[in-house]
């Protein structure tokens, strides 16, 4: 009898080994990951917290990812175009032989060098320091730009001073040719909306028994 | 007995029951029609069927998903492209505000937001969508805050119209901006129902909506004032930004 129990004791010891717990922590993991596949719960894929522009798509991880290749920036145009439509840091800046060379410094044509998702972000989406300015602009603030003498390398665009992309309202020749403005322009209207009608009266309802049927 | 019992049930069911249902489907048919009759569409000829046939099977559908496209087709390629839309775009169900981050009425977690969340497409009157619709499920301060603004005192001027005019500011005036578009016929404007599109960075809101009616720096020191923001603008900006001053000295080296 003694011995008995001491052989049922030695068994279930001899399964409590490194070997033994690896490969039960595979299986583990493999069941988590084919229960969040087979649950449509892809949280669990998520490699840190998605961004405020981004987290609410963040389980249908193929509209940005296709397999593990690197998101390009066809995936962030096709939904952020309208945005871009006017970018004063894109590719026509950079065929211009004078700023060529400072891709070397920062690869500003690829989205993703600055708009890292799931990581820790600054602000409006940027994960790089906010003085990722000074790879390109350190001499403004070093002398090359009086009154700029002495500003902090980090604010040029926290401050709300200098937009990256499209400056077209905050530009010093914007703010110059509106300096001065009264509170309240002379005109203040919105752009009105025009309506068409091509019937005088209404025609008559095409359908209406239909709708008692149910819902559909 | 119990075969009596049940004979009645059944019969209750078959001729009784089943008509204050019909009957309520029926006034609810008549209402949607009245609405429609005055509407917009009915005077565009558009009809009943238009909306309520499936484009390919031409079977009936008594809640269209996808007819508004085929005429609104900028709205709805906008609308898919901001927060609200996103999550219908990337193939998921639809928004509801109880998967938002900021704050949203408790009553409202469940709605899902798609075109006829905020627009009557019967009446096709937008001024409700304009504000009324908005604080259907926004709670946060600004939101809120709205009602104690001039803008809202503007917007009060356009509750009786059908759309809202052009001298007034509401929720959609600076969050689904209008801009304008020549048609072949006219000019008009269209709205952009990318709600997200002009939040960020601040200064596409001054250009865009801002503009329209104030300067440039009562906009910029109003936009820049996070507790401003938070009062929904009910008063005139205290901040003063430093952007101005190097402007104004620059203007001023430019002339000596």
């Amino acid at each position: 009898m003694a011995q008995e129990s001491k052989k049922k004791g030695f068994g279930w010891r001899s399964l409590i080994n490194f070997k033994v717990a690896t490969i039960a922590a595979c299986l583990a993991l493999i069941g988590l990951f084919a229960a969040a596949f087979a649950l449509d719960a892809k949280q669990v894929f998520l490699p840190g917290e998605t961004s405020v522009g981004h987290y609410l798509f963040e389980t249908s991880c193929a509209s940005c990812h296709e397999g593990f290749k690197p998101v390009t920036n066809d995936t962030c145009m096709s939904c952020h175009e309208a945005e871009l439509a006017q970018d004063l840091h894109g590719a026509s800046k950079f065929r211009d032989p004078r700023w060529a060379g400072d891709l070397e410094k920062i690869a500003a044509l690829t989205c993703t060098t600055c708009h890292e998702e799931h990581v820790h972000m600054f602000d409006r989406g940027v994960n790089l320091q906010p003085d990722l300015c000074m790879a390109c602009h350190e001499g403004i603030i070093n002398g090359d730009l009086k009154s700029h003498d002495g500003f902090t390398p980090d604010g040029c665009w926290t401050a709300g001073c200098h937009n990256y992309h499209d400056h077209r309202t905050i530009s010093t020749g914007f703010l110059r040719a509106n300096l001065d403005q009264p509170p309240m322009l002379p005109v203040q209207q919105m752009p009105d909306r025009t309506v068409v009608t091509t019937v005088e009266t209404a025609p008559k309802p095409d359908l209406s028994q239909e709708f008692l049927g149910g819902s559909q | 007995m119990r075969i009596l019992i049940t004979l009645l049930f059944a019969c209750s069911l078959f001729f009784g029951w089943g008509h204050p249902a019909i009957a309520a489907d029926q006034n609810l048919v008549k209402e949607t029609t009245q609405l429609w009759e005055d509407s917009l569409h009915a005077l565009n000829d558009v009809n009943c069927s238009s909306c309520h046939t499936d484009e390919k099977t031409k079977e009936f559908v008594a809640k269209p998903q996808t007819s508004c496209r085929s005429c609104h087709e900028a709205a709805v390629d906008t609308f898919l492209l901001g927060k609200h839309g996103i999550r219908l775009r990337e193939g998921k169900p639809a928004l509801t505000p109880a998967i938002a981050r900021l704050p949203m009425r408790e009553d409202a977690h469940n709605l899902q937001m798609n075109c006829n969340t905020c627009h009557d497409v019967h009446s096709v009157k937008t001024v409700p969508a304009a504000v009324d619709s908005c604080l259907t499920c926004h709670a946060d301060n600004h939101s809120l805050n709205y009602k104690n603004s001039r803008h809202a005192e503007l917007f009060d001027a356009d509750r009786n119209l059908p759309r809202p005019s052009a001298d007034s500011v509401s929720c959609a005036t600076c969050h689904l901006p209008r801009h304008e578009a020549k048609l072949s016929d006219r000019t008009t404007a269209l709205v952009n129902h990318n709600n997200t599109y002009n939040l960020l960075p601040r200064d596409r809101m001054v250009g865009e909506v801002c503009m329209n009616c104030h300067g440039v720096e009562y906009s910029y020191n109003s936009i820049f004032d996070d507790k401003l923001v938070e009062a929904n603008f009910d008063a005139p900006p205290t901040l003063s930004l430093e952007t101005f001053d190097l402007v104004r000295e620059l203007e001023k080296r430019r002339a000596e």
